[in-house]
C-alpha cells in the first residue's frame, strides 16, 4: 500500500521527522519498504500484516498509531444517512451478505472532486475517473469501506443479493466479454441481469458513465470466504477483494456510504431514504483477562486502568477491576480477535515490543548431537577429506528430464505446478547427480566430486500417508581427476574403484562392513554401465548401489570424455550399530611374505582368486595389475601379496613355498581361464 | 737442515690457494697427517746437534699449532661454503601451485543450519525431522490456518496426488511433534526443504530451506520469547543492535519479527536494507492457543515459544550472493570460490 504522510497527518499527529515516522510505523507492524520525498510530502510503500484488513486505509493505520502513541484520532467527515421506507427496494436471499445498504443520488450540477480530495488516489496509483467512482475509491482508501455505484436508470426492478444459478453470466467491468459464474456465487442482481459480483467487481451492464444522472450507491459487508473463493475462481483481484476477504467492518457500510455522499455533496444530492438490509447485529464479543496474568505474560507492571486505556485506543471497550477485565471487541476486529492472547498482543504493541523486558527461561541442560547428526558428521569427514563438495538440489524434476531414460518406476506427481520442471517428485537422486555433472562440465569444470544428503519419494499405497515413502539417502558423484590436476602429475581419473575406496574408508570410519555384489539391482541399473555396477551390501542386505554412468546416457548428455561414477547409500544404513574398537596384539615374529601373479581373463573377478588364496590363512592384498592380450583374449595380470602369519616363529620358508605351490595349483584348477605367471 | 719458517710459508701459500674441502684434503695429509712434514721433521730431530735440538723442536711445534689453527679456520669456511652451495642447488620455486590433495567443503546452507543448531543446543534443543510430503492438517489446519484463510495465500502450495501437499514450511514438524504429546519441556528444532508454488526468479524459488524451533513448557512468557530470540540473534550475528516488531503468523500470537542493525550501513540506511537501517532475520511468536487446543494441550496451563529462520537467505547473506538460485545450482567452481572467501 502506498501512503502519503500529508494525508495521514489529516487523521493523527505524526512525528515531525521523516525517519521517526518510518521507525514508528515499523514499530507497530506496518513495515515501510520504501520511502521517498515528493514535493515536500513523504510517500511510503508499506507492507501490511496479512490478517489486518482494517489496516488497508488511512483511518486504520491512524488507529494503529494512536494505539501506540495515544494521540487523538480525527476521522474524515461523512453525511449521516437516514434509513427509511423511501429507499430503493433491496432483497437479501443469501447468508453470504451480512449487511447491504443502498442510497439513491441525483446529479444536480457538473462537478469534480478537488485535487486535494483525489490526492490519496494518486498516491495509491488509482486513476481518477468519474466523481462518483472516485468517491467510492476514496471511501475505501480513507476509512476502509468498499462501496460501489450503479447507474440507477439501468436497473430494472428491486436489487436482490443472491447466489448465482447454473449457467448465469455476468460482464465484469474492464472485461471484454461475459463470463459464466460458478454456481453459488454471491451476486447483486436486478430482475434481468447481474449488476455486480458481490464484493469483487461491478458489471458493465450497470456501470456509471458521463451521462448518468441517477446513481444507486452500494455499501455493504460480505462474507469474506465467499468473496475470496469467488475472486480466486474468477481470477479477479480488486481493492474491494483485498478488503472484504480479510473481513470488513460490518458496522461501517452506512459510514462509508455517508462519506461518499459527503464527497459528492456539491454535485449530487441524496434522494429519499437509505435502504439498510441484513441480519448482522453486533455480537459484542467479550474477552476476559486477568490483569495479573497479563502483567505476568508481558513481565511488566500495569494497573487495570492502564490496560483499559491502552486497549481502548484500539477500539476495545473495557470494564472491570484489578481482578478481572472484560473487553468488548470492536466490530472491525471481530475477524481476528477472540482470545486473551490477542489482547496481550495489542498491549505489547501499545507498549512497544522493544519496551517490554526480555529474559531467558531457566535452562536445565544443553543438548547433544543426535546419533543421526553424529553419523552424518563422520561420513562427511570422509567425503571432505577425499575432496567432495556438498551440493543441495530440490525435490522435483520435469517429465522432459526423464523421458529418454527408460522405466524409472512410478513417481508422485504435483498437480498444480506453475513450472513444468516441477511436475514430478524425484524418485531417485541420479537424475540430479547427472545434471550437476553436466552443468559443471559445460562450465569447463571437468573434475567433479560432489555429494548430497537428500530424500527421494517412492510411491507406495501402503505408506503411512497412503501415497509415498520418503527415503533419505546420500549420493556421491565423481568424474575427472581423482586429485586436482597439477603441473606435477596428471594423476588418475576418479572411477568406480575410487568410489569403492570411499566406501572402504567409510567402512573404517563407521566400523560398518560394507561389501559389493555385482551387478546392481533396482530401477537405476539401466542408467549405469552394465559391466561397471554393483549393489552395496551391509550385513548381506542391499543398502545402495554404485557404478559408472551408462555410455548412452553420457552421449545423450553430451558428456564425450567424462566417465562419471555414482554411488548412493540409504542413510538408515549408517545408523546400524558399529563394531567396537578392538585392540589387536602385534605379532612377535614378522609374517612371511610372498608375491604371486596370475593372469585373469576379462570378467573373472580378482576377488575370486583372492578368496582361494585367503583360504590358506594368509592375509591377501593386490599389489600390482596390468592388462595384456594373449591369443586375442584380454587378460589382466594381477599380483597378490600373501602375508603368512608366523605367530610362534616356527613357520619355515620351505613350508610357505610349499603352500604357495599348492595354492597356485588350486587357483588354476578351480577358476576357468586363469593361469600362473 | 729443517726450516720451520719455510714449511710454514709453503703451507700458508698452499692454504690460501685451497677453496673447497677437496682442495684442503691433500693439505691436511701433507701438513697435519701422521706423515706430515712436521711429524717427519720431528722424527729427524735426533740428527740435529743437541744444543740446537730444543729450539728447533719448539719452532716445529709452534709451526704445527699455527697450521692446525689456520687449517681449521679454512676448513670451517670451506664446509660452510659447501653447505651453502648445496642448499642453493636445492632451490625450490615456491611460486608454483601447491600439489597436495584438497579437502572438499560443506554447502553454505549446511554451515548455516549447523551453526543455528549449535546455538540452539546450548538451550537444550534437539533436532527432529519430518516428511516433506505432508497433509493439509499438519501444514495448515493444525497451525490455525483454516481453508480459505488469507494466510494460505502467503504460502502458495504444491499439491500432489492423494490430497497431500509439499510442506510450505518446516512448522509441519512442530505440529507433528505436538501431535505426539511428548512430556514437557519440549525443545525441538527442525530444518530442511520447503516448497512454494510460485514463479521462480532471483529472489523467489519453488524450493528453499527453513529452520524452526519450538519450546513448550509451563510458564513461558513474552519476556522469555524475547530473551530466547535475543540469545539466538546475538549468537548468530554477534552483539549488534536488535529490534522487535509486530508480525502476523497464524500459528503464533503475539507474533514477532526480529531485525538486526544493517551491518553495511550501521543503521544509517543503505540500498541493502532499503534505507531502513535494519534487516529482518527471523520470525517468531508465542504458540497460538488454538494450536495447543488442536493437540489437546490446555493453553491456560502451557505456553510456547516458536521461531523460524530463512536459512537459504542467511546462507546467501553469509556468502554475499546476489541471488538465492546459485546456491542450488551444483556449481562447484562457485562453491570452491565461495569457500576461499577471496583468498586465492
Amino acid at each position: 500500500m502506498n501512503l502519503s504522510r500529508a494525508v495521514l497527518s489529516r487523521y493523527i499527529d505524526l512525528p515531525s521527522d521523516f525517519r521517526a515516522l518510518r521507525l514508528l510505523l515499523d514499530d507497530i507492524g506496518i513495515e515501510v519498504k520504501r520511502s521517498e520525498e515528493i514535493d515536500g510530502d513523504q510517500q511510503l510503500t508499506v507492507e501490511l500484516l496479512a490478517n489486518r484488513g482494517d489496516h488497508h486505509c488511512y483511518a486504520g493505520i491512524a488507529r494503529e498509531i494512536s494505539g501506540r502513541t495515544g494521540s487523538m484520532l480525527c476521522g474524515p467527515e461523512y453525511t449521516p444517512l437516514k434509513i427509511g421506507p423511501d429507499a430503493p427496494q433491496v432483497l437479501i436471499e443469501t447468508e453470504l451478505c451480512l449487511l447491504y445498504t443502498a442510497t439513491v443520488l441525483r446529479k444536480t450540477q457538473p462537478f469534480n472532486l478537488s485535487t486535494a480530495q483525489t490526492f490519496p488516489l494518486n498516491v495509491a496509483g488509482i486513476h481518477s475517473l468519474l466523481p462518483p467512482i472516485d468517491a467510492t475509491n476514496l471511501s475505501n482508501i480513507e476509512i476502509g469501506q468498499p462501496t460501489h455505484v450503479f447507474d440507477a436508470d439501468k436497473i430494472i426492478g428491486p436489487i436482490t443479493v443472491r447466489e448465482s444459478v447454473e449457467g448465469e453470466t455476468a460482464w465484469p467491468l474492464f472485461s471484454e466479454k461475459r463470463i459464466e459464474l460458478p454456481i453459488g456465487t454471491c451476486v447483486i442482481a436486478d430482475d434481468e441481469k447481474v449488476l455486480a459480483i458481490a464484493g469483487v467487481i461491478g458489471c458493465e451492464d450497470s456501470k456509471t458513465t458521463d451521462e448518468t444522472t441517477h446513481i444507486i450507491l452500494e455499501s455493504a459487508c460480505f462474507d469474506p470466504v465467499s468473496v475470496r473463493k469467488t475472486a480466486r475462481k474468477l481470477n479477479i483481484h480488486t481493492d474491494s477483494v483485498t478488503r472484504f476477504e480479510r473481513g470488513s467492518d460490518p458496522s461501517l457500510p452506512l459510514v462509508g456510504a455517508g462519506r461518499v455522499c459527503h464527497l459528492l455533496s456539491e454535485g449530487w444530492e441524496i434522494v429519499g431514504d437509505t435502504a439498510c438490509v441484513g441480519t448482522w447485529t453486533n455480537p459484542k464479543r467479550s474477552i476476559h483477562i486477568k490483569p495479573a496474568a497479563t502483567c505476568e505474560f508481558l513481565q511488566i507492571s500495569m494497573s487495570h486502568e492502564e490496560i483499559s486505556d491502552r486497549l481502548s485506543r484500539y477500539g476495545f471497550i473495557l470494564s472491570g477491576d484489578d481482578s478481572s477485565l472484560m473487553a468488548i471487541v470492536p466490530p472491525h476486529r471481530l475477524w481476528d480477535v477472540d482470545k486473551p492472547a490477542d489482547l496481550y498482543e495489542e498491549l505489547a504493541k501499545s507498549i512497544g515490543y522493544n519496551n517490554t523486558p526480555a529474559s531467558l527461561p531457566l535452562i536445565d541442560k544443553g543438548a547433544d548431537l543426535s546419533q543421526a547428526e553424529k553419523k552424518r558428521l563422520q561420513v562427511e569427514e570422509v567425503l571432505l577429506g577425499m575432496g567432495f563438495y556438498e551440493v543441495i538440489t530440490n525435490g522435483f524434476y520435469g517429465r522432459g528430464q526423464i523421458e529418454n531414460l527408460g522405466d524409472l518406476g512410478p513417481h508422485v506427481e504435483t498437480l498444480n505446478a506453475l513450472d513444468r520442471g516441477y511436475s514430478l517428485l524425484k524418485n531417485n537422486a541420479l537424475i540430479h547427480a547427472i545434471d550437476g555433472c553436466v552443468r559443471n562440465l559445460h562450465r569447463q569444470h571437468s573434475d567433479v566430486k560432489m555429494y548430497e544428503w537428500t530424500r527421494v519419494f517412492e510411491p507406495d499405497s501402503e505408506a503411512e500417508n497412503g501415497v509415498c515413502n520418503e527415503r533419505k539417502l546420500l549420493w556421491v558423484m565423481c568424474s575427472g581427476a581423482e586429485r586436482p590436476v597439477s603441473w606435477a602429475e596428471r594423476g588418475r581419473n576418479a572411477d568406480s574403484l575410487f568410489l569403492k575406496g570411499f566406501l572402504e574408508e567409510l567402512s573404517i570410519s563407521l566400523r560398518l562392513p560394507f561389501t559389493l555384489r555385482s551387478p546392481a539391482s533396482g530401477p537405476l541399473i539401466s542408467l549405469l554401465h552394465p559391466y561397471r555396477q554393483a549393489d552395496i551390501l551391509l550385513n548381506g542386505k542391499r543398502v545402495g548401489l554404485m557404478g559408472e554412468i551408462h555410455p548412452q546416457i553420457r552421449l545423450d548428455n553430451k558428456l564425450k570424455k567424462a566417465r562419471p561414477c555414482y554411488l548412493e547409500l540409504d542413510e538408515n544404513a549408517f545408523h546400524l550399530t558399529a563394531a567396537p574398537l578392538s585392540y589387536v596384539t602385534p605379532p612377535v615374529h614378522l609374517p612371511l611374505v610372498r608375491t604371486i601373479s596370475f593372469a585373469l581373463p576379462n570378467q573373472v573377478e580378482a576377488q575370486s582368486v583372492g578368496r582361494i588364496l585367503g583360504s590358506s590363512g594368509a592375509g591377501v592384498s593386490v599389489v600390482d595389475r596390468f592388462d595384456f592380450t594373449q591369443d586375442d583374449r584380454l587378460f589382466r595380470s594381477i599380483t597378490y601379496q600373501l602375508s603368512f602369519p608366523n605367530t610362534d616363529g616356527s613357520k619355515s620358508a620351505d613350508s610357505v613355498n610349499q603352500t604357495l605351490n599348492e595354492l597356485i595349483a588350486q587357483v588354476v584348477s578351480s577358476v576357468d581361464g586363469v593361469f600362473h605367471r | 737442515m729443517i726450516e720451520p719458517e719455510t714449511i710454514l710459508a709453503e703451507f700458508h701459500r698452499q692454504l690460501s690457494d685451497a677453496v673447497t674441502l677437496a682442495d684442503l684434503d691433500p693439505l691436511r695429509q701433507r701438513y697435519l697427517g701422521k706423515k706430515s712434514v712436521i711429524k717427519t721433521a720431528l722424527k729427524s730431530l735426533k740428527d740435529i746437534p743437541k744444543e740446537s735440538r730444543r729450539e728447533v723442536a719448539q719452532s716445529l711445534n709452534a709451526a704445527q699449532k699455527e697450521m692446525d689453527a689456520a687449517f681449521r679456520v679454512k676448513q670451517a669456511a670451506a664446509e660452510k661454503a659447501a653447505i651453502e652451495a648445496k642448499l642453493a642447488s636445492e632451490w625450490q620455486d615456491l611460486s608454483m601451485p601447491g600439489i597436495s590433495a584438497r579437502r572438499g567443503q560443506r554447502h553454505p546452507l549446511t554451515l548455516v543450519e549447523r551453526n543455528c543448531m549449535d546455538v540452539l543446543r546450548q538451550l537444550g534443543f534437539e533436532l527432529v525431522d519430518g516428511p516433506e510430503v505432508d497433509n493439509a492438517f499438519h501444514n495448515f489446519d493444525a497451525l490455525n490456518i483454516p481453508e480459505h484463510h488469507p494466510a494460505r495465500d502467503m504460502q502458495d502450495t504444491f499439491w500432489v496426488t492423494g490430497g497431500l501437499l509439499l510442506r510450505s514450511h518446516t512448522t509441519t514438524v512442530q505440529a507433528r511433534v505436538l501431535g505426539q504429546n511428548p512430556p514437557l519441556p519440549i525443545r525441538v528444532a527442525s530444518s530442511g526443504r520447503v516448497y512454494r508454488n510460485e514463479a521462480v526468479d532471483a529472489t523467489h524459488l519453488a524450493m528453499f530451506h527453513q529452520f524452526e524451533g519450538i519450546w513448550i513448557d509451563k510458564g513461558l512468557t513474552f519476556a522469555h520469547l524475547k530473551g530466547v530470540l535475543r540469545f539466538i540473534a546475538t549468537a548468530l550475528y554477534g552483539v549488534r543492535p536488535i529490534r522487535f516488531k509486530p508480525k502476523f503468523y497464524p500459528y503464533t500470537e503475539p507474533s514477532v519479527g526480529v531485525d538486526i542493525q544493517c551491518s553495511r550501513c550501521s543503521g544509517t540506511g543503505c540500498h541493502a536494507c532499503h534505507f531502513a537501517g535494519w534487516v529482518t532475520i527471523l520470525g517468531a511468536g508465542m504458540v497460538h492457543p488454538k494450536v495447543f487446543e488442536t493437540f489437546g494441550f490446555d493453553p491456560s496451563e502451557v505456553s510456547g515459544i516458536a521461531f523460524g529462520l530463512g536459512t537459504t537467505r542467511m546462507a546467501a547473506q553469509m556468502v554475499n550472493a546476489p541471488a538465492l538460485k546459485p546456491l542450488y545450482d551444483q556449481d562447484l567452481p562457485l562453491f570452491s570460490a565461495m569457500h576461499k572467501g577471496g583468498v586465492s
